[in-house]
């Protein structure tokens, strides 16, 4: 049986020679397009097994791609139909270390259009559905990557993460989303979304599995300068559960008790009475975790302020795409015409508002009060969290206010609920700080999960954080059991 | 409520246009933004702070050498337009 078995075991089965990385993809593979048309993960499902031997820890182990990340020779469409056919010629960093290290790729997944998006409903190709319950969500923008390692069908899977996009889909889908400090893993050959955000990050079904794709992308990286050094150390021989006088902190505002008692929300409700029983269970088991107040106003700025930064950057970032040198030619007379064209027709309705956000924002009456105020707040909100990194070791949080929610639900976008526990993952971004989400509890069969954000450079101590955790949920290495296949 | 004419003056800058009935949708869902966007107003005494644009002190970065690397070939730079002429990228003519 090789679906829903984690990195770990399948490399265990793979040194005792009991299967072949053969074996390994063509499972993954009939599990990819059993589930295709009911989830939708895929944009491509690789059917040839491309594997170069070596001696890594990922040796022969499948993986899916979110289908923003280059891959020579393979269709590349960041889910958008201005880039609905094309094929890059460079490798993105990341696929070429996963090539190198003998991983196998099994599809190139689904996302929101061009990463600008958090419920996996607005790629080219169709909605991605919850492996927990068809009805619902996965959420976004690594909507397919998040479903493929929900379904079993592959252990590991790569997203990017600008605000929330692999942290809060992990959380709804039962699983690992880890974010590594900004600039731990290269970006060269991810699409560009939101430079001074956009981070590299993976799903899994375990700590340790994060911890060993982690190990295997980091690094400097020549063709992307922001890169860190290497930190020369391997996170998962490093995991050992010894949090002994660790400190977290959670926000009062965000996540107490009495955060939201004045409004009746059941889901809502049970995130923080499931979140406050686990605080007390990890802190039987040596954490120390205490209460810190910061100003709601802040908190409630945490997602204008995202939007802003993110929106703003996406409009110059997105310029390249004019179906000159490639995607859909548009037509007219002139380059300005045919460009014009391209756009209008390449684009869907939801990124157009975004992109029209973006140069709202931009214009020289807004940019005062609009976009350089947002990078005075993501300023002061840094700020913040260094000041409680210098007592704590990270913060925890639940990812979101609920489970995931169903297709035709609609937020109260202007509620507590929704501005500060629906967004705060963004913080992660603005520092770059290493952040975390580890499936803690089931609400209605739903799973739930929560999030540690800890200081920069210090990924390791935040994935042995996790460790610990995840000793303490039960929730380790699941997936949902859906479907009528055995393989 | 701001003006539709307002919304497609900024599409057109970005080089694209939406039909009426977006207009109308993003017209509406632009009062909610806009509210969002009045929270950034509430925090106060930020004057004097200075905007982030990079998320923390990096001294890893450096310039690197300036040495030939791998590039792409003209075929492959091309691999992605059928609208090819001479080893280059045709368009409308520019000039007139």
């Amino acid at each position: 049986m090789y679906r829903g078995k984690s990195i770990t075991q399948l490399r265990e089965e793979l040194d005792s020679e009991k299967v072949t990385p053969e074996d390994l993809f063509s499972k993954a593979n009939q599990l990819a397009h059993y589930f295709q048309d009911d989830y939708n993960s895929f944009v491509t499902i690789i059917d040839k097994c491309k594997y170069r031997k070596s001696d890594s820890k990922l040796n022969g182990i499948p993986y899916a791609l979110k289908d923003n990340f280059s891959t020579t020779g393979i269709l590349t469409t960041a889910s958008s139909n201005i880039l609905k056919d094309y094929v890059p010629v460079y490798d993105a960093t990341v696929y070429k270390k996963l090539k190198d290290a003998g991983a196998i790729l099994v599809g190139k997944t689904v996302l929101d259009e061009l990463a600008m998006g958090g419920t996996g409903t607005t790629g080219h190709t169709g909605v991605v559905k919850n492996p927990w319950d068809k009805e619902c969500m996965i959420g976004g923008s690594s909507a397919g990557s998040a479903a493929s390692v929900a379904l079993g069908i592959v252990p590991f899977s790569i997203g990017s993460d600008t605000g929330d996009s692999v942290r809060k889909p992990a959380s709804h889908g039962g699983l690992v989303g880890f974010k590594p400090t900004y600039g731990r893993i290269s970006r060269y050959g991810l699409f560009a979304f939101a430079s001074s955000l956009d981070h590299v990050a993976m799903f899994a079904r375990n700590v340790k599995d994060v911890a060993i794709v982690t190990d295997i992308l980091k690094g400097k990286d020549p063709n992307d300068m922001v890169t860190l050094n290497d930190d020369d150390k391997c996170y998962a021989d490093l995991l050992d559960k010894d949090i002994k006088g660790k400190k977290l902190f959670y926000i009062k505002e965000m996540c107490g008790k009495d955060a939201y008692k004045d409004i009746d929300d059941k889901d809502l409700s049970e995130v923080i009475s499931t979140f406050h029983e686990m605080l007390d269970k990890l802190r039987k088991k040596g954490f120390i975790i205490e209460e810190v107040s910061v100003d709601k106003t802040l908190l409630e700025a945490i997602y204008p302020t995202y939007m802003v930064i993110s929106c703003a950057e996406a409009t110059s970032n997105n310029s390249n795409l004019t179906g000159i040198q490639f995607g859909p030619r548009g037509e007219g007379n002139s380059i300005e015409e045919i460009m014009f064209d391209a756009r209008t027709k390449g684009f869907s309705e939801l990124i157009k508002r975004r992109f029209i956000l973006g140069s709202y924002i931009l214009q020289k009456e807004n940019q005062e009060k609009l976009f350089l105020n947002a990078g005075r707040i993501r300023h002061i909100i840094v700020d913040k969290m260094n000041e409680l990194f210098k007592e704590y070791d990270g913060m925890i949080a639940p990812c979101s206010g609920g489970p995931a929610q169903k297709f035709e639900s609609t937020s109260e976008k202007l509620s507590d609920r929704y501005l500060i526990l629906e967004n705060h993952l963004a913080i992660g971004n603005f520092g770059g700080f290493p952040s975390i989400t580890v499936p803690y509890a089931m609400i209605d069969d739903m799973p739930v999960g929560l999030n540690i954000t800890g200081r920069v450079r210090e990924d390791d101590l935040v994935l042995n954080i996790a460790y610990k955790i995840e000793e303490e949920t039960g929730l380790k290495d699941i997936y949902s059991k859906v479907g009528d296949i055995d393989v | 409520m701001i003006a539709k004419e307002k919304l497609k003056e900024y599409a057109n800058k970005l080089m694209f246009d939406m039909n009426e009935e977006e207009y109308k949708t993003l017209q509406e869902e632009f009062e909610i933004i806009l509210k969002h966007m009045d929270l950034i107003g509430n925090v106060p005494n930020i004057s004097d702070v200075s905007p982030m644009t990079f998320p923390f002190s990096n001294e890893d970065v450096s310039l690197r050498e300036d040495e030939v690397g791998d590039y792409l070939t003209v075929s492959e730079v091309l691999e992605n337009t059928k609208h090819q002429l001479n080893d280059q990228v045709k368009v409308p003519k520019v000039v007139e």
